[in-house]
């Protein structure tokens, strides 16, 4: 069987989340001590030599985001906020992380901090998330208890102060700019970009604002080196990543491997292939705003550009894997029920585009004699100028489950009838 | 933020222009300019519901997108800034095509039904697009999962979801331009709607501005006043004028259908409101439509006021005050102008009492207003107006905002300041009452009702000993320099912290911290209200002020000074225009005999015939009436039956004269008393001018006719004076008069009804190519030495205090939705749907004690008289004091007030009456 390479995850499972000792024999806090002895600017431009890329989905380059942050001004306010708002359907690697090292990430969180010079950071949880949030919180109270966050962390002059701030349950909030509006305290709409946050974010300071598991990294990288982290996964896109794998699969789970491992190794060397035996029908890969996957995309090298070469899109690394008994289309009708749902209203293509596609295909539906040649060229039409017009991600978002089912999936089905 | 743009004529900064492309023209737009708004400048009419100038961009309606060079995608206009270079591509079938494609979308969900009664910019879009027509849309209607509910809880406005397309217009209006933050959205994406407060419009703290209203671009907000009678098709004249309530001016466009007033809207892009309107300003012009108003003169016959001819009326009026005249000396009249009339009326009316009266008997309600801070300011720094622009409110560092509920009395004043507050402005608020700015103050001081000066010398030693006062402004600008300064400090030196905290109740902490905020910040403005001028050390309290100002040199330069803003339209424009019992217009002293042979040369009168002894002010000529020593009496759009201290003694001496003619609009309580009653014009039937609170001269213009046989004031006037046997000269309008004016009043001498056309603009301007002044003292003060003056002036206990027969101090003063003697605001449905009804303010403290409850009569007793009104219980108010408003005629406050007066401005005190209070039984 396909090993796992655990770099956020080494400790999972290991140490007990709720006991800081534990975590520090396992060499926690050593990336920090190591961080505060050298310059902030080493620190960030260690992360760009790392490749290290966000793991939220947009695969942006961490080092760059934080270098931008760091240099827009001199002597100003920044924050730095952690987004632990995971609603992609299908992903719970953030939560996992939380869960089980809390103290990965807050260290990770603090040496990002530092390397800004942010003295004010947030982490905020998504409102489901109860053990995250409170061991999560266990952790902050016993980091500030050794000294790992407040004044003068580690005699080393310099103060961080880290507070959780929890979502409601509203998708959009893992959006940046909106989950910005929300940890202001206002209602969760997407602001305008740009500004993009590393230049005017909470509060309209420069703002570094990165996933769970994009700062995880951050220790490991900063002790053992950029050259080391590159040396793992693809080029491009260095390092590991954890897939959360769900749906007809005989062992689903989270699963830490280097990027660049299959679509084939995932479902049937680590989740031990399809339940009950069934045919393999479809992935659908980095949750609702994710793409299917079919039978063809099971050898590529599961990265941030090999995926999207072929028409894919890493995303969160959710994997939801589907027999292929299962009905594609009210698969697809329940992610256009949820981006219906989920659509905050404020840009018109979204507030209405998202409601016109879930009632085009549903009324195509059950009016019976479906016809997905007549119905999913308009979905994509409609789905490609709500893309082209809307104001944030989630507007951007449907036209990627719609066009890869039906070009990957639908089309060859037809063909094959 | 690109926003706010400043206006044409105002010192707003200048943005360079640079070159951009938009479809292959090359053309000139504002650098850091919004581009949208830049492109549309241009002639580019670029579709968009969701951007308006006046708001932070949102990019909801994505209608605006464009293409730039070098971008990827199309990007939405309203969000980008000007820049050097740009090239842009606002047309083209792709964008038409989204844009169409997005519109279709958006009335998808729309219900798109118009009845002409309002301006809808998305059904103006829909006709552009050809979307009006069923076949020409695509996408099939969208039933909505929650019922949208109409909400027409409110009095002035009703919010129909089903046409609401979710442009945060509204919501913007009322955060980013009112500063009132009432609206937010509730629900998400298709179900989301408008709520205000937390539940319905009418539960809510909206105050009825209508900001949401006059930005909404559908009809999803529309105003309820006259909905069932306009037609905005059948709209036949706008008419731009000023508001006729306070004085901060706004202007207004009046929609005229079958010759009646139907909606008042701001005029946006022009100061000093840039379409900003308050509850009054926007709904409080039913008035002339009244039923109660007067159309035909009234005679007194067998004591019954009955309807006569106008010439009988006019003839009966001129013989009279002859008679009278001859009888007991020109000085036996007296004449009160008007604050609501206009520069035009008001300029005629006191030439009229100066050589028809022959008397200078001559003033009005200003006396009972600002006279103290006019007084103290005219002695100080040279003129009895405010220093600065209002635009100042929002741009300067610090504000102290002193005696002065802005927030109520002059709403769109605060909106200046409430937009500074947002931006890290400092606001100190010194009131014994939590009035509504509290909330956005960083610092409130409470001190005790009169203790004023205290308050101030205290400040001033905590200046002085910290070494925060201003030496270069004290020897370059003050008269007499660091030696004076030095005995400004001796004066103040028992004014320790914990002396002031001991008479004002101010913790000394808050002393010294609102001391050190205001001096050391790099520019502040003092708003000083009511509560400081009528009081009889008012003036007093204004020249301690004063000195706070002028040691700290936070005069005399950029967004630096001090406001006194004025409480009715034309309250500074008729003193301005010489409605004054010592000086003539412009400021200029009656004892010269220079001065009264140019005033005589150009009213065409010997110079003798102009009185040279100094007149009675208001308070003094009711006095002398009671007296016997004034007989006949001439008011012109005052009351002072509700407006007058002590009433009962106002009433007696007008029961004395032995003649009485007013002039108004309504039969008010003091045209009762008259042996004549002129019906005069109301504002939106006249042309004229009138002068603002930042001496900005604005344009009145007639929307409709008057009502029956009421005339012009000036053209009643001019017709008196005639036959009275002192003809004016043949006025051929109102544009005439005021360039008669313009030339005996140095400082509008530049100024003409041709330059006013666009907009305001502020004195003094003493020449025709003059731009108008809105910073005065830049260079020097306007007294005979060019310096300012410091007066160091002692506190001094209130005459009147608390016994224990009368334990309570009574303060008095304005609300929001009423103004000054209720004549007009209280004939307007909207703002007596807001409050109708008097009540009393009083401590939690004192209501336990004296077991009174919320909503309970109770009777209210000074030395002077009596009244009964309703309790309404809050810890607005400290202990022992009480506040009441004066607007009511069921309850007249005035009958406790007493006509004691400062002895240098001639003021009465009407902020400090002791009373007692006894519950009435039902």
């Amino acid at each position: 069987m396909l090993k796992e390479y655990r770099i956020v995850l080494r400790n999972s499972g290991l140490i007990d989340p709720e006991n800081i000792d534990e975590f520090i024999a396992a060499d926690g806090y050593r990336a920090l001590q190591k961080a505060l002895k050298s310059e902030p600017i080493g620190i960030y431009e260690e992360i760009i030599d790392s490749g290290l890329r966000g793991r939220g989905g947009a695969g942006f380059p961490t080092g760059t985001k934080e270098k931008a942050a760091a240099v827009i001004c001199s002597d100003c306010t920044r924050y730095v906020i952690c987004n632990a708002d995971e609603g992609e359907p299908g992903t719970f690697k953030d939560r996992v992380i939380m869960e089980t090292d809390p103290h990965t990430l807050i260290e990770g969180i603090a040496i990002a901090a530092y390397s800004i010079g942010a003295h004010k950071g947030f982490i905020y949880i998504r409102g489901e998330y109860g053990l995250a949030t409170r061991r999560v919180q266990l952790a902050i109270e016993q980091a500030y208890d050794r000294g790992f966050l407040g004044k003068n962390i580690l005699g080393s002059g310099f103060d961080f102060d880290l507070e959780i701030r929890r979502g409601a349950g509203s998708y959009l909030c893992g959006e940046e700019l909106t989950l910005i509006e929300s940890v202001e305290g206002k209602r969760g709409h997407p602001r305008i970009k740009p500004p993009y946050p590393a230049e005017r974010g909470l509060w309209g300071a420069p703002t570094l604002i990165n996933n769970v598991e994009t700062l995880a990294n951050f220790p490991a990288i900063i002790l053992n080196g950029a050259k080391w982290y590159r040396s793992i996964g693809t080029e491009k896109s260095p390092g590991t990543k954890i897939f959360t794998i769900s749906g007809d699969v005989n062992k689903p789970g989270f699963y830490e491997f280097p990027m660049g491992v299959t679509l084939k190794e995932l479902i049937y060397d680590v989740a031990n292939g399809v339940k009950d035996g069934k045919p393999f029908g479809a992935a659908l890969i980095g949750g609702a705003a994710g793409t299917f996957a079919s039978e063809q995309h099971m050898d590529v090298p599961m990265d941030y550009d090999k995926l999207r070469e072929v028409g894919l899109t890493l995303g969160s690394g959710a994997v939801i894997v589907m027999d292929d008994t299962r009905d594609l289309n009210q698969v697809m009708l329940s992610i256009l029920r949820f981006f219906k749902h989920e659509s905050c209203g404020k840009c018109i293509p979204c507030r209405v585009g998202t409601t016109q596609l879930y009632n085009l295909l549903n009324e195509n539906l059950t009016q019976g004699n479906f016809d997905p040649a007549k119905v999913y060229p308009e979905l994509i039409r409609q789905a490609g100028m709500i893309a082209k017009t809307s104001l944030c991600p989630l507007g951007q978002s449907p036209i990627l489950p719609l066009k890869s089912l039906w070009e990957h999936i639908l089309v060859s089905q037809i063909a094959n009838q | 933020m690109g926003a706010y743009f400043g206006f044409a004529n105002s010192k707003s900064v200048i943005m360079a222009k640079v070159k951009i492309r938009i479809d292959g023209k090359e053309v000139l737009a504002n650098e850091g300019a919004n581009l949208l708004h830049e492109a549309r400048l241009n002639g580019f009419d670029i579709p968009g519901l969701c951007y308006h100038r006046k708001l932070t961009p949102t990019g909801a309606c994505r209608l605006c997108l464009v293409k730039v060079e070098g971008q990827r995608g199309l990007v939405a206009s309203c969000t980008l800034t000007v820049k050097e270079g740009m090239n842009i591509v606002a047309f083209d079938q792709e964008l038409e095509d989204t844009r169409r494609f997005l519109l279709d979308y958006l009335i998808s969900e729309q219900n798109t039904s118009y009845d002409d009664t309002y301006t809808d910019e998305l059904r103006e879009l829909i006709l552009r697009y050809n979307l009006d027509k069923a076949e020409n849309r695509f996408f099939k209607p969208i039933k909505h999962e929650v019922e949208l509910k109409i909400d027409d809880s409110s009095p002035v406005l009703t919010y129909d979801p089903s046409k609401c397309i979710k442009c945060f217009r509204c919501i913007k209006a009322c955060d980013e331009v009112q500063g009132k933050n009432v609206l937010s959205f509730t629900q998400r994406g298709l179900n989301s709607y408008i709520v205000a407060g937390t539940g319905t419009w009418g539960e809510s703290e909206c105050d009825g501005c209508g900001e949401c209203i006059q930005l909404c671009p559908t009809g999803a907000i529309v105003e309820k006043p006259h909905r069932d009678t306009i037609s905005i098709s059948k709209v036949e004249q706008r008419v731009r004028t000023t508001c006729p309530y306070c004085g901060v001016g706004c202007q207004i466009e009046l929609l005229v259908q079958n010759g009646r007033i139907v909606r008042s809207n701001g005029v946006e892009g022009v100061l000093p409101n840039d379409g900003r309107l308050c509850v009054k300003g926007r709904f409080g012009y039913d008035f002339v439509h009244s039923p109660d108003r007067l159309t035909k003169p009234l005679i007194r016959k067998n004591g019954e006021l009955v309807e006569a001819s106008w010439d009988e009326a006019l003839t009966l009026i001129a013989s009279k005050f002859n008679e009278l005249k001859q009888k007991y000396g020109p000085d036996s009249l007296a004449g009160y102008a008007s604050a609501k009339c206009t520069n035009e009326d008001n300029y005629l009316f006191q030439k009229f009492i100066r050589i028809a009266f022959g008397t200078n008997n001559l003033d009005y309600c200003t006396r009972l207003c600002h006279a103290s801070t006019v007084t103290a300011m005219l002695k100080s720094i040279g003129d009895g107006a405010g220093s600065n622009s209002i635009e100042d409110f929002e741009t300067t560092d610090c504000l102290i905002v002193i005696g002065n509920n802005i927030i109520e009395t002059h709403p769109i004043t605060a909106t200046y300041i409430k937009r500074g507050a947002a931006k890290g402005m400092k606001i100190i608020v010194i009131d014994p009452r939590r009035t509504p700015l509290v909330s956005y103050s960083t610092l409130w001081l409470q001190p005790r009702l009169g203790t004023d000066v205290a308050l101030l010398n205290g400040m001033i030693r905590e200046i002085i000993v910290n070494g925060w006062f201003d030496q270069n402004f004290i020897e370059n600008r003050v008269e007499g320099g660091m030696q004076a300064f030095s005995d400004l400090k001796d004066l103040v030196e028992k004014y320790t912290p914990e002396v002031t905290e001991s008479i004002t109740g101010v913790p000394a902490e808050a002393v010294k911290e609102a001391a050190k905020i205001y001096a050391t910040a790099k520019t502040a403005m003092v708003a000083t209200g009511m509560g400081m001028s009528q009081q009889v050390t008012g003036t007093h309290n204004v020249f301690s002020l004063l000195n706070m100002i002028l040691i700290t040199g936070k005069i005399g330069k950029e967004r630096c000074g001090i406001d006194p803003p004025r409480g009715q339209n034309n309250v500074q424009g008729a003193t301005d225009v010489g409605c004054h019992p010592t000086m003539y217009p412009g400021y200029i002293p009656i004892s010269n005999v220079e001065n009264r042979q140019k005033v005589a040369h150009v009213w065409g009168v010997p110079f003798e015939s102009l009185s040279d002894r100094p007149g009675l002010t208001t308070v003094e000529i009711i006095q002398a009436a009671l007296q016997g020593k004034i007989k006949g009496l001439y008011i012109i759009g005052e009351n002072p039956m509700i407006s007058d201290p002590d009433l009962n003694h106002t009433e007696n001496a007008l029961e004395k004269l032995e003649f009485l003619v007013v002039q108004d609009i309504f039969l008010t309580e003091t045209a009762r008393f008259a042996h004549v009653v002129l019906p005069a014009s109301s504002w939106a039937e006249k042309n004229g001018t009138l002068v603002n609170s930042d001496r900005r001269v604005l344009r009145v213009r007639k929307a409709i006719e008057s009502p029956g046989e009421a005339r012009q004031d000036w053209e009643i006037i001019h017709e008196l004076a005639a036959r009275m046997g002192k003809p004016m000269p043949k006025y051929r309008d109102e544009a005439e008069i005021f360039d008669e004016l313009a030339r005996i009043t140095p400082i509008m001498a530049g100024i003409s009804h041709a330059r006013l056309e666009h907009q305001g603009i502020q004195w003094p301007c003493p020449t025709p190519d003059h731009p108008g002044t809105p910073t005065l003292y830049l260079d020097k003060f306007n007294t005979p030495t060019e310096k300012a003056k410091l007066f160091p002036v002692e506190y001094t206990e209130q005459s009147e205090q608390a016994t224990s027969e009368y334990p309570f101090i009574l303060n008095s003063g304005r609300i929001l939705y009423h103004y000054h003697t209720g004549t007009m605001s209280r004939k307007n449905k909207v703002l007596t749907d807001f409050v109708n009804k008097p009540y009393v303010v009083m401590h939690p403290n004192d209501a336990f004690k004296l077991g009174v409850k919320h909503g309970e009569r109770v009777k209210l007793t000074s030395l002077r008289g009596s009244i009964e009104t309703q309790v309404r219980i809050a810890d607005e108010v400290l202990e022992g004091e009480l506040f009441m408003p004066w607007h009511f005629t069921e309850a007249q406050v005035n009958r406790l007030t007493r006509d004691e007066l400062d002895p240098y401005s001639r003021i009465a005190p009407f902020k400090i009456s002791a009373v007692r209070v006894e519950a009435v039984g039902d």
